[in-house]
């Protein structure tokens, strides 16, 4: 009896699930570029936090980038694109729905807009996954009053970067002491260069300059020259970088919800891509400590959030 | 541990792979995981949180002082005693008294290998020298007994000199200096490689007329390699070599006929492999290997009586092997965790101070370990002890335990006591030198019975070190009292272990920076020793003071003022009826120069600038030297 009243109420929530897939309305496609830890927890937060606006689960579909070139999008009220390959392929098909890219820095957003012709607009914008440099350079004013002197090395892609950073270091009463690599070699000696001057190194992303194969150089050589690293990322932080602000996917998932709840109650995208709002900041205690500094990540934060809401 | 390793090394993996699937910059370079690089070993104990006092020479303060040797830089170290003398192989540094001529009271590191020469009563004056000063990066003087971290030896401190990283020094560097007193140094060091795999082979010369008095010239040849290698993000091997020629003169005390003029000539090399690798986040490993050799010549001119001859001959080599290896980790945020184990053997042999061609072989076996608890965010024990089983010797146990507590913001206060020892040396134990005439034993200045036991102390101390970053001011206070017993001495041809005796005092350093580019650093040393021996009780001065001023000036000049004065104190080299007080102000101006690509410096050093003073001996004299040294780097 027992057994059979079980078997009764599976096959009533198969069918259930069944009817809710063939007849609700998909209003939020969220394509990922692949389906690693990362992307998962993004797309887990955007969806419960929609959830919790009260959209249904059923009405919302995610895909892998290979799964929406198969199988296409439909036509949903918003498709989240979470990386920057599903941000590429999703703009190719030139879609008729609004796209809302997330996780993926500045630049392969602009990339994407370059290769695709397309624009940012209330149809088709961006949840960017670094941080604003105004973001940064004032982590550095709060973490370590004393630096004056910020070291940069631009690389291909971060140089874009270049005139912005200035003129906001100038307004923090920062100098910038900087190094552009041009060539796998040229990275060591301008490394170096910049480590002499520098009180501070503010890591920017840009393959050409911070990879898997470089980060063990420039670390142990900016540890020996005693100027602390401001890097981009957790990952950072445990290889030996002092500091880091960065937005986990989580964050950034559920700020895309916001978006999304927006969109769905019929505004449109944000015209002009957004930094994410919420942000974490992460101390390396045991380099700080060995630097002398002792510094408390939830307090930089707050800090830093405070700031931010300043007039 | 070895799936810890697999995981660590497929995350490494993981993480490559990543990389190399992203040419371009994406969100792979903000959500990829990357390999430990500052791990738990690489990241050094803060100042105010070691078990002991620590004083740091850098780069910059080493350039800036005009020394020519590590020796010289110890006047820079609260605590210190200095010599230039060549009579004892090289200049030397001790720690609140060498007790002997020879300084072996303290241990001296060079990149963790030990230097400390086990020929005679054992020494550390040649060790000193085996680096150029240029190619050192700091130098850490571990002021106080360190026995429980460093084994044998780091009696009463210990000098750890950190040669600079080869990725440092790429390219081209050459030196000269030349002036008064026939300096003439040279140095020539190349650095190549990339950042993963890099080397520097550095040659130099450091010659001098020597002190006035004394016999003749010195020169010291050293050669060095260091090579630096990653073959992965979890490995680090380095490979170092070198070698060190003196040769001095020495000799000459018209109170003692059988110190004729002669030569000494001292020659060493070394072969040093370390390997460390990142076990995990907060875990890793490090092993070492090192072998050393020293040779020693120096006999006494024959001197004729008729048709006859005196042979006089301290002529010898001695071996050293060591492996070491260390784990560092930390169990967790408030515990972190140094042990290990080090097996070394030394061999000495010398025909002339032990009346036999036998080889002495001491195997000395270490086992240490140390944790360093945070009781509380700003109280912080360190325990550790070091435990030493030598052949021949009684084994020997080296405790320590410090309290450091941060009870203000950069403000320290540091208590504790420890226990550490010197074991007798081969020569003490063994030594039996004979003079011959025509082979026929006439005397035996020295026989050693072998009865001596390993010198102590027990050391307590109380620290202060603050920092006033408002005043750009910085004080480090050592307050201290250390109780040496069983010293060994020579007496009436025999090593014989000394009644116990008490150093107390303070010292401390003050550092200061009154402007921009000013700093004044002050050092003051008072030091009482009841020993009823008048040679201990005056083996170091009741007050010494340092003064070093250094001046960023325009256009890049750099000005340089040092005095230092102490109070009545025997001379190494003489007994206690023979106190001096000792003066002497430096001062050293540098302009940068700019040739293009080619970076350097061109500086004006007089050394005692005041009257001559007695330096090792009465009878020696450091006369005023003045020296114009070049550096070029390309």
């Amino acid at each position: 009896m027992h057994a059979f009243s079980r078997l009764i109420t599976l096959l009533a929530c198969l069918l259930l699930w069944a009817v809710g897939s063939v007849h609700a309305t998909t209003l939020v496609v969220i394509v990922s570029s692949e389906r690693s830890p990362a992307y998962v927890e993004a797309a887990e937060a955007l969806v419960s936090e929609l959830e919790r606006q009260g959209v249904s689960r059923f009405e919302m579909r995610q895909q892998t980038t290979l799964e929406f070139q198969k199988d296409g999008a439909g036509t949903p009220r918003l498709l989240v694109a979470l990386g920057a390959l599903a941000a590429q392929t999703v703009a190719k098909t030139d879609p008729r729905y609004p796209v809302l890219c997330a996780l993926l820095p500045r630049t392969s957003y602009e990339s994407v807009l370059q290769e695709n012709g397309q624009r940012s607009s209330a149809q088709f914008s961006a949840l960017y996954l670094d941080q604003p440099l105004s973001r940064q350079l004032e982590l550095i004013r709060l973490a370590l009053p004393a630096a004056k002197n910020v070291g940069v090395l631009w690389g291909q892609e971060s140089k874009s970067k270049e005139s912005v950073l200035k003129a906001l270091a100038a307004t923090k009463q920062l100098t910038l002491v900087e190094g552009r690599v041009s060539g796998d070699s040229l990275l060591f000696p301008q490394l170096k260069k910049v480590l002499a001057d520098a009180d501070v190194l503010l890591a920017l992303a840009d393959q050409q300059v911070f990879n898997p194969q470089t980060i063990q150089n420039i670390l142990l050589a900016s540890f020996r020259a005693q100027v602390p690293m401001l890097g981009f990322s957790p990952a950072y932080v445990r290889a030996g970088a002092l500091i880091a602000v960065f937005s986990t996917p989580e964050q950034i998932g559920r700020q895309s919800a916001a978006l999304a709840k927006d969109v769905l109650q019929g505004k449109g995208l944000p015209a002009t891509p957004l930094y994410p709002s919420s942000f974490s900041v992460m101390v390396n205690d045991h380099v700080a400590r060995s630097l002398g500094l002792s510094l408390e990540a939830s307090a930089l934060t707050a800090r830093l959030k405070s700031a931010e809401s300043a007039p | 541990m070895m799936s810890k390793i697999i995981l660590s090394m497929s995350l490494c993996a993981a993480s490559l792979g990543l990389a190399h699937a992203a040419h371009a910059t994406s969100e792979l370079d903000y959500l990829s995981d990357l390999p430990i690089v500052l791990s738990v070993s690489r990241l050094p104990q803060r100042l105010d949180e070691t078990p002991g006092a620590v004083t740091v020479l850098d780069r910059a303060m080493i350039r800036l002082s005009g020394a020519r040797d590590v020796a010289e830089l110890m006047r820079l170290v609260p605590g210190f005693q200095t010599s230039s003398s060549f009579e004892r192989i090289a200049p030397q540094a001790s720690y609140h008294g060498a007790f002997t001529s020879y300084s072996n009271h303290l241990q001296v590191l060079v990149d963790g290998r030990s230097v400390y020469s086990p020929y005679f009563v054992g020494s550390t004056e040649a060790g000193l020298q085996t680096v150029a000063l240029e190619d050192i990066e700091r130098i850490e003087v571990l002021r106080g007994s360190n026995s429980a971290a460093y084994g044998a030896r780091a009696m009463l401190g210990v000098i750890n000199i950190v040669t600079r990283h080869t990725a440092d020094t790429l390219g081209v560097a050459l030196g000269l200096a030349s002036g008064e007193n026939g300096i003439r140094d040279a140095r020539a060091s190349f650095g190549w490689g990339q950042p993963e795999s890099s080397f520097r082979l550095g040659v130099d010369r450091r010659g001098d007329d020597g002190l006035l008095g004394a016999n003749g010239k010195n020169a010291i040849n050293r050669f060095n390699f260091r090579g630096d290698i990653r073959p992965n993000p979890l490995d680090e091997i380095q490979l170092r070599l070198g070698g060190t020629q003196i040769s001095a003169g020495k000799g000459g005390d018209p109170d003692r006929p059988d110190d004729l003029l002669r030569d000494q000539a001292y020659d060493s090399s070394y072969v040093q492999l370390d390997w460390r690798r990142i076990l995990g986040p907060d875990e890793d490993l490090a092993l070492s290997f090192s072998k050393g050799q020293e040779t020693y010549d120096e006999r006494l001119p024959p001197v004729i009586f008729g048709f006859c001859c005196w042979d006089v001959d301290v002529s010898g080599r001695s071996f050293s092997d060591a492996v070491s290896v260390v784990h560092t980790f930390r169990k967790n945020s408030d515990v972190r965790v140094v042990w290990g184990g080090e097996w070394r053997k030394e061999q000495v042999n010398s025909l002339g101070l032990y009346s036999t061609n036998e080889l002495f072989t001491t195997n000395f076996s270490r086992f240490f370990g140390n944790i360093e608890w945070r009781m509380r965010p700003n109280l912080i024990l360190n325990a550790g002890a070091l435990a030493e089983k030598a052949t021949l010797i009684e084994d020997a146990v080296a405790p320590r335990l410090m309290l450091n507590w941060q009870f203000n913001e950069g403000q320290t206060l540091r208590a504790g006591a420890s226990k550490a020892f010197r074991p007798p040396s081969t020569f003490e134990k063994f030594g039996n030198y004979q003079y011959f005439l025509n082979g026929v034993s006439q005397g035996n200045p020295i026989r050693s019975s072998g009865r001596a036991l390993s010198e102590q102390v027990v050391s307590r101390e109380l620290g202060y070190l603050g920092s006033f970053a408002h005043v750009k001011l910085s004080l480090d206070a050592r307050l201290f009292h250390e109780q040496i017993s069983d010293l060994i001495v020579l007496s009436r041809r025999d090593y014989k272990n000394s009644p116990s005796f008490d150093v107390t005092g303070l010292e401390y350093q003050l550092k200061w920076q009154p402007w921009s580019g000013g700093q004044l650093v002050l050092n003051q040393a008072f030091v009482s020793n009841n020993a009823t021996d008048e040679d201990h009780a005056a083996a170091a001065p009741k007050r010494a003071n340092s003064l070093a001023f250094f001046q960023k000036l325009n256009s890049g000049l750099n000005l340089t003022l040092m005095h230092q004065n102490s109070s009545l104190a025997a001379l190494p080299g003489y007994n206690s009826t023979g106190q001096t007080t000792s003066a002497r102000t430096d001062v050293r101006l540098s302009a940068p120069l700019n040739l293009g690509a080619s970076k350097g410096e061109v500086a004006l050093v007089v050394q005692n600038l005041g009257a001559p003073y007695a330096d090792f001996s009465p009878r020696f004299q450091f006369e005023r030297r003045a020296f114009i040294t070049l550096r070029v780097e390309h």
